[in-house]
């Protein structure tokens, strides 16, 4: 840790924050804020910690992440009722100024996480986006205080696993270097595309998954990944016949883009399908308009039965 | 969607005009012939101003005879949008009725300005109707008010309608010839919008938001609120793909629901009235502006020497 050695982990199948460590995460765009916090969220929920995700009220609050959540399958209100999952105003950590404070605050989460049976804590969210901060001095302390209890608490109940979140557009790249320092290990998310309204990441050779929001501006890309997935799907005699497009946190679709995909499915050869799944309403209704169920080559899945969280 | 220049084979519609005198020669002549249609067992749909209709429903019962809607505000009546409404009706009705005649009859109070209401409607009848087999029978004065009137009515109907049947129409000219040979009608000014904002291809995403948000409060639940911004969407997408690189768009939040208009500076439109018909499955373009035509109460397009402008009007 003195060393300043940075670990840098990539998030997907096999990467991830390691439990017991803190990280930061520097995303270039809402949708990839979204997709890092629902993923530690969730691996946390898994493991049955307590995850106290902290949000700044910007942007419509803590709703963003929580849909993402639920888009990812996640039980929100059952372990929002639990307690499992607390949403906390960044405030509260704001109030904690010096470093005394901060390590008491932790002590105290942690404290509680553990009486009340969780198997760790786990805390994340968007760093020091107040507009009247002047970054640096409470932030450094806060994330000293936080390697401080990470180090003394590596394993057992009160192991703290923490992953600061940062918006790229806001920090000048010696800022993003410095908060890279602060931080022992770096999440990085990467994408096969992300334009700030769009996403698309790769799961696996022919499995995309598209986040955001599709139009006449980046619609070109959702056919170019698509023909490149079928492209590598024919090639390998071991990949499946089906690409799948997860569209479950797609929330916008056009029309153009709706016959891009009808079309792109219809031009597949017999032996393959285009899968889009967990499609919300939505969309569904575009592509309904756009001839998606008379393209034999086309699966659609909605989200049956998914409960979105309320606001 | 392609406009033929003469009736195109493929046109299942028959669509003809028969004059009338005056109020009282109307009625006769409606009555007439809803009549032999009712006797000959065919489903009747009506699309007559409310005295008309009462006179006929008196004289022939409402037994095999549905009601069109015609209950458009002056000052919102779109030639456009009427025809597009009526491929809806027609089509709904076709599916349960072998035999379906809609009798129309021309109401003043659509005349607007110039009465190119009813040159609009009859014209873009032709391509929203053109393959449904039905019989369309049109009752126009000989002498209205304004000669547009007549001059349209003899220009969209390629049959004449008598007493002992269809007739060719000598004067009948194709939608594109008609449209082309007249300015578009543009709709009654409104007021300042409540909200305006400059946008390019790649500011969509805040074309959208600003809908959305003036939606809200307007009592539109949250599918309809997602319908409509996808129509905003689509023509303003088609504004500055097929228009101009920058384009305008306007709102107006009435206690009726929104409008909007969305205007470009481009030129000249390859299709005088867009988005009538649904385009070929095969076909990649063309579609958006026709699902925008059957989410909106009202989609009113014109073009004038400043652009391409487009109206919207949508309810809750």
């Amino acid at each position: 840790m003195g060393s300043g050695r940075v670990d840098v982990v990539t998030q997907g199948e096999h990467g991830e924050v390691a439990p017991g460590s803190h990280a930061c995460a520097v995303a270039v765009s809402d949708e990839e804020l979204r997709e890092i916090t629902a993923s530690f969220v969730s691996s946390g929920l898994a493991r049955r910690e307590q995850v106290l995700y902290f949000h700044t009220g910007d942007e419509g609050g803590a709703g963003p992440v929580l849909d993402r959540l639920a888009d990812d399958r996640v039980p929100v209100s059952e372990t929002l009722s639990s307690g499992q999952l607390r949403v906390i105003s960044a405030a509260a950590l704001r109030r904690a100024s010096g470093p005394h404070q901060v390590r008491g605050l932790l002590h105290e989460l942690a404290a509680a996480a553990d009486a009340q049976g969780w198997a760790g804590l786990r805390l994340t969210g968007v760093v020091g986006e107040s507009a009247g901060d002047a970054v640096p001095a409470p932030i450094a302390q806060y994330d000293a205080a936080v390697n401080e209890f990470v180090r003394t608490h590596p394993v057992g109940p009160r192991r703290l696993t923490a992953l600061c979140l940062y918006d790229d557009g806001h920090y000048s790249p010696d800022r993003i270097a410095e908060i890279r320092a602060v931080h022992p290990q770096v999440l990085r998310a990467p994408a096969a595309y992300d334009d700030g309204l769009l996403r698309i990441t790769r799961h696996e050779p022919t499995a995309l998954r598209l986040a955001g929001e599709a139009d006449h501006s980046n619609r070109e890309v959702i056919v170019k990944l698509v023909e490149r997935a079928l492209d590598q799907a024919l090639r390998s005699p071991s990949a499946p016949a089906e690409v799948e497009l997860n569209l479950a946190s797609l929330r916008f679709l056009d029309v153009t883009g709706a016959v891009a995909l009808v079309h792109t499915a219809e031009e597949f050869p017999n032996s393959h399908r285009l899968v889009l799944r967990d499609v919300r309403p939505a969309v569904a209704r575009v592509l309904d308009r756009c001839g998606a169920p008379f393209a034999t080559q086309l699966v659609v899945t909605t989200a049956a039965g998914r409960a979105r969280p309320a606001g | 969607m392609k406009v033929e220049p003469r009736v195109p084979e493929q046109t299942l519609l028959r669509h003809s005009v028969e004059f009338h005198d005056g109020p009282t020669d109307l009625v006769t002549r409606l009555t007439a012939i809803a009549r032999a249609r009712l006797e000959r067992g065919e489903q009747l749909a009506l699309a007559l101003p409310a005295g008309a209709e009462r006179a006929v429903l008196e004289a022939v019962g409402t037994a095999g005879v549905a009601l069109l809607e015609t209950g458009f505000p002056p000052g919102v009546a779109s030639g456009q949008t009427t025809a597009v409404l009526r491929a809806r009706e027609l089509r709904t009705l076709v599916r349960s009725e072998p035999t379906v005649a809609l009798l129309c009859a021309h109401d003043p109070a659509l005349d607007g300005a110039d009465g190119g209401y009813w040159t609009e409607l009859d014209a873009a009848l032709n391509v929203t109707l053109a393959d449904l087999a039905i019989d369309v029978i049109c009752l126009y004065p000989a002498f209205p008010l304004h000669l547009e009137v007549l001059d349209g009515a003899a220009a969209n109907h390629p049959y004449l309608h008598t007493a002992c049947g269809l007739r060719p129409n000598p004067d009948y000219r194709c939608p594109r010839v008609v449209l082309a040979g007249r300015p578009r009608s543009q709709p009654a000014m409104l007021g300042p919008p409540d909200v305006r904002l400059e946008f390019n291809s790649w500011d969509l995403h805040d074309v959208r938001k600003l809908v959305a948000t003036s939606l809200t409060g307007l009592g539109f639940d949250a599918v309809r609120a997602e319908d409509v911004v996808l129509a905003v969407n689509e023509i303003a997408t088609n504004a500055v793909e097929h228009g101009s690189a920058r384009a305008e768009i306007q709102l107006w939040s009435t206690r009726d629901g929104l409008i909007c208009e969305i205007h470009d500076s481009g030129g000249a439109l390859d299709e005088p009235l867009p988005g009538l018909k649904a385009p070929h499955p095969a076909e990649p373009r063309g579609r958006g502006l026709w699902i925008a035509r059957q989410l909106c109460d009202v989609l009113h397009v014109w073009h004038d020497g400043r652009g391409t402008h487009v109206r919207l009007h949508a309810g809750a």
